[in-house]
């Protein structure tokens, strides 16, 4: 799946929101917002009577006001009457913010709107021309999924598209999970009983999810879950590391499922959580253990992936968890002894903090080390796949070749401007407080 | 000169890259090939943008900060809902087993539905209280479960509407020990049958079944894998039971009793090679007996030889200096280090070498008995006499005689020659009273290591 969310910006070592959707919206914004301004000149001079577009067509275009006060182009995705008011032209809608990713669409009342802006084109097939181009350069979609949590690894144009459409309206709107209420960013399949629910409560502890505040009250009073239902692997100080089996705690894994799609654009529910590990991070008080990010991983990758899909929560983000989850899972692929590397794709972000990581474990080296070295060497010490370190060091242009063999340009200097460029490093892993024995299969 | 259409290597993980400190070094007149990553190995969910300027990492990195993300708030209730009874211990925690599976947790929450209808039920008289219901929803609902257990019917994935098959007097009589009301058990009995037929589904989420595997709503989430994984080994073919594994089978089997035959017939063969090589060594040991016998026939010594080996064989047998002497009469195969008393069980009619005696005559010749020589028999160059006049070209003299104690004159020693391990040349002295050459423990031995 290798969706990665929130979990590492390279500046401040912090969990910046993983655009996976981000192109698409810039990509978007950059080929409507010139086709747009053009059409909003013509369109305006055409509606003044602009009441006569109500209620507003699905595809509309139009300017909102955002909750930074300022007025943003938007594009109508859904509309639902009001279920407060009578007027039958008293609509909500949802609206997508074109120069934004998907994660901040949402429900707004017609005064957020300025229908002096509204286009009244539906310009569906540009945008459609421009997404099939985007996407005819991907390849197909393995049939053989055989992982949880899929991102839409290789999706073709159609399947994409089947994507997006699904998930295009967010049905949960916030959700309360311990000390935080938070404004979700994606669609999350829940059970349709739950879908018109405008805000769920999470049990802090156990994951189970609720549709009113009381049920959760109730509910803490029975639950004497503290902390994830696993075994504690890592242990520095307050923060803590559970490996939970998705198999043995089957009702905690789809509830993290869940609760994580709703921070993850590409992720999947499609296959059971019976095959992954969790691997959930936690900050400890006195009132218990508390999650403030994750990551998944197959029990058997076929693949040598090491990591399926990876989020730090919105409150937690910026704060150094994420860079310690991927560094985590170097040091559990380490301790197995193999190669690991994340699952594909990755979001752009998620490349980001992936190559953050990676140039400074590599370059931390490169600065030591005195005789020459192979890139395997340097595969075997850092437990990162080769065509990582390779591309890595490519993209810094430190593979140079001179006089018949490549060499490895470690100039000091060089270094160092890479190093500052990729960013603080997150929270350390400490390897002597981690205890862990790689999975084995139970009889 | 063009450089760039000049292709590089592709470059080996394994080889060892030379790692070059200083920048100028790679500026020297050689312009250097800077490898770019041509056809980037990841590619991210959207390609390359080429006119946004995402793909270079500082500029996405300002885009990174600048992205803005929903927003979250505290939650005012949260120190009261959540109360500080985590007592951490030193230990790291262990995992207890999921809670469904021990104990008595009651895994069922109430939802809108449920306390809408507590609330009417219950219509400002206090009937039943919601924590009551939970459980006795949670109770109905593994006691329904056990009981389409019991009738077979459970699908593993989700196929049809599932009945509810507990009966009110049976759901009764099982939950006895709540001590509720009969009205009010059937009043709830009633709503959660009810609940349940327009579900149409277990109302307990661990008890639905997941969809099948081959339902593509995308909204259906958490399909059972197809079959069970296997872990990946080389063995995983085998473990099916099919035509074709068991044709497998039976090659092996044929060429494991093949190789069955082929190993009994090599031990045969090499049992018979011991044998012939035993043969072999008897013969030989005979042959060296009866060329040395046909030897002492000759200078006319011959049985009284034999018995005096036969008796002398037990005087000498302690003795350290038989240690060193190998001659060929012993055979052989055996080490030239075995002490002599171990040889002494060996056949008796093996003669010590103090009776081995190499006349001083020109030319003798190795006396053999014609039909026992064998044109294959290795050449045993120790065993050839010593040509005394060899020895006097050589300049090797027998030693001197030694000093004379106590004024006695004793006549010159006789020696004889003989060609000893590694090729030492050994004078054995004939025994002075005897007259015949013994020379045990009289022997001087020019050069020895051991004593």
């Amino acid at each position: 799946m290798g969706s990665m969310e929130a979990s590492t910006a390279p500046e401040n070592g912090t969990a910046a929101a993983a655009a996976a959707g981000a192109s698409t919206a810039c990509n978007g914004a950059a080929a409507s917002n010139g086709g747009g301004v053009e059409r909003r000149l013509r369109s305006s001079a055409a509606s003044a009577s602009w009441a006569s577009h109500l209620p507003l067509e699905v595809g509309t275009r139009v300017m909102c006001r955002w909750r930074d006060q300022k007025l943003h182009p938007v594009k109508v995705i859904e509309r639902r009457k009001s279920s407060t008011s009578s007027s039958p032209a008293d609509y909500e809608y949802y609206v997508h913010y074109t120069e934004f990713n998907r994660r901040l669409d949402e429900w707004v009342k017609l005064e957020q709107l300025d229908l002096e802006t509204v286009e009244t084109d539906v310009d569906e097939k540009v945008e459609d021309k421009a997404t099939s181009l985007k996407m005819t350069r991907h390849q197909k979609r393995k049939i053989d999924e055989t992982h949880v949590e899929q991102g839409h690894e290789e999706l073709d144009a159609a399947s994409l598209r089947e994507h997006e459409e699904f998930t295009k309206v967010k049905n949960i709107a916030k959700i309360e999970l311990g000390r935080y209420e938070i404004d979700t960013w994606y669609f999350s399949p829940f059970p349709p009983e739950y879908n018109d629910s405008p805000k769920l409560f999470f049990c802090e502890f156990c994951l189970n999810f609720m549709k009113r505040k009381e049920q959760l009250q109730r509910h803490m009073k029975k639950c004497d879950l503290k902390h994830p239902p696993g075994d504690e692997i890592y242990r520095s100080g307050t923060l803590s590391m559970f490996e939970v089996d998705g198999k043995k705690n089957k009702v905690y894994g789809q509830n993290l499922c869940y609760l994580a799609k709703l921070f993850l654009d590409h992720k999947t529910l499609y296959y059971d959580v019976d095959l992954f590990l969790f691997y959930v991070l936690c900050e400890c008080d006195d009132r218990g253990c508390h999650m403030v990010g994750y990551f998944s991983k197959e029990k058997h990758s076929e693949e040598s992936y090491n990591l399926a899909c990876i989020l730090t929560l919105p409150p937690y983000q910026r704060k150094g968890y994420g860079k310690f989850l991927i560094a985590f899972s170097y040091e559990l692929s380490k301790k197995e002894g193999k190669v690991g590397t994340p699952e594909r794709p990755l979001s752009d972000l998620g490349l980001l903090s992936y190559r953050g990581y990676w140039t400074r474990v590599l370059l931390e080296i490169l600065k030591k080390h005195k005789s020459n070295i192979s890139i395997k060497e340097l595969s075997d010490m850092t437990a990162i796949k080769a065509d990582d370190i390779l591309s890595t060091l490519q993209s810094l242009d430190l593979i140079q070749y001179r006089k018949g063999q490549h060499v490895i340009c470690a100039d000091p200097k060089v270094l160092d401007r890479h190093l500052k460029a990729a960013g603080r490093g997150g929270l350390e892993v400490d390897v002597s407080k981690l205890i862990w024995t790689p999975y084995k299969e139970q009889g | 000169m063009n450089r760039l259409s000049f292709r590089p290597r592709p470059l080996d993980i394994h080889k060892k890259l030379p790692i070059v400190k200083s920048a100028r070094e790679l500026e020297d007149d050689e312009p250097t090939l800077a490898l770019r990553a041509a056809p980037p190995v990841l590619r991210h969910s959207q390609p390359e943008p080429a006119a946004d300027g995402e793909a270079h990492p500082t500029s996405s990195k300002k885009n990174v900060q600048e992205i803005p993300t929903p927003q979250y708030d505290d939650v005012d209730t949260y120190e009261r809902d959540y109360t500080r009874t985590f007592a951490q211990p030193t230990s790291y925690i262990r995992a207890r087993g999921a809670r469904a599976e021990i104990g008595e947790f009651v895994e069922y929450d109430l939802d809108n539905e449920d306390e809408d209808w507590l609330e009417d039920y219950n219509n400002e008289r206090k009937n039943l209280n919601p924590e009551k219901l939970e459980v006795l929803l949670f109770k109905l609902e593994t006691l329904d479960h056990k009981a389409r257990e019991r009738a077979g019917i459970i699908t593993p994935t989700f196929l049809g509407p599932i009945p509810v098959i507990l009966q009110l007097d049976s759901a009764m009589e099982a939950l006895q020990y709540l001590s509720i009301r009969y009205a009010v058990f059937q009043a709830v009995y009633n709503y959660w049958k009810s609940k349940r037929e327009r579900w149409q589904k277990p109302i307990l989420r661990r008890l639905q079944p997941p969809p099948p595997v081959n339902d593509t709503n995308p909204y259906n989430v958490f399909r059972p894998r197809e079959k069970a994984y296997r872990l990946h080994t080389r063995r995983m073919q085998r473990r099916e039971n099919s035509v074709q594994s068991f044709d497998k089978l039976r090659v092996v089997r044929r060429n494991l009793e093949q190789a069955k035959t082929l190993m009994g017939a090599l031990i045969k063969r090499e049992e018979r090679k011991r044998e012939t090589m035993e043969c072999e060594v008897h013969l030989r040991r005979i042959q060296m007996r009866y060329k040395h016998e046909a030897h002492l026939i000759d200078d006319g010594i011959a049985l009284s030889g034999l018995q005096q080996a036969g008796s002398s064989e037990d005087d000498y047998a302690d003795s350290d200096d038989t240690a060193n002497e190998q001659p060929y009469v012993r055979s052989v195969a055996f080490h030239p280090r075995f002490p002599d008393n171990k040889l002494s069980a060996v056949p008796p009619l093996r003669l010590k070498r103090e009776l081995k005696r190499r006349p001083h005559q020109n030319g003798w010749l190795f006396k053999r008995v014609p039909e026992m020589r064998d044109p294959e028999e290795p050449v045993m160059l120790f065993t050839r006499p010593i040509d005394p006049d060899k020895l006097k070209m050589a300049g090797i003299r027998p030693p001197l005689d030694p000093p004379i104690d106590s004024g006695t004159t004793a006549p010159p020693f006789r020696w004889q020659a003989r060609i000893g391990r590694g090729g030492r040349i050994i004078f054995d002295r004939w025994n002075p009273f005897l007259q015949v050459p013994v020379g045990q423990e009289t022997n001087h031995r020019p050069s020895l290591p051991e004593g």
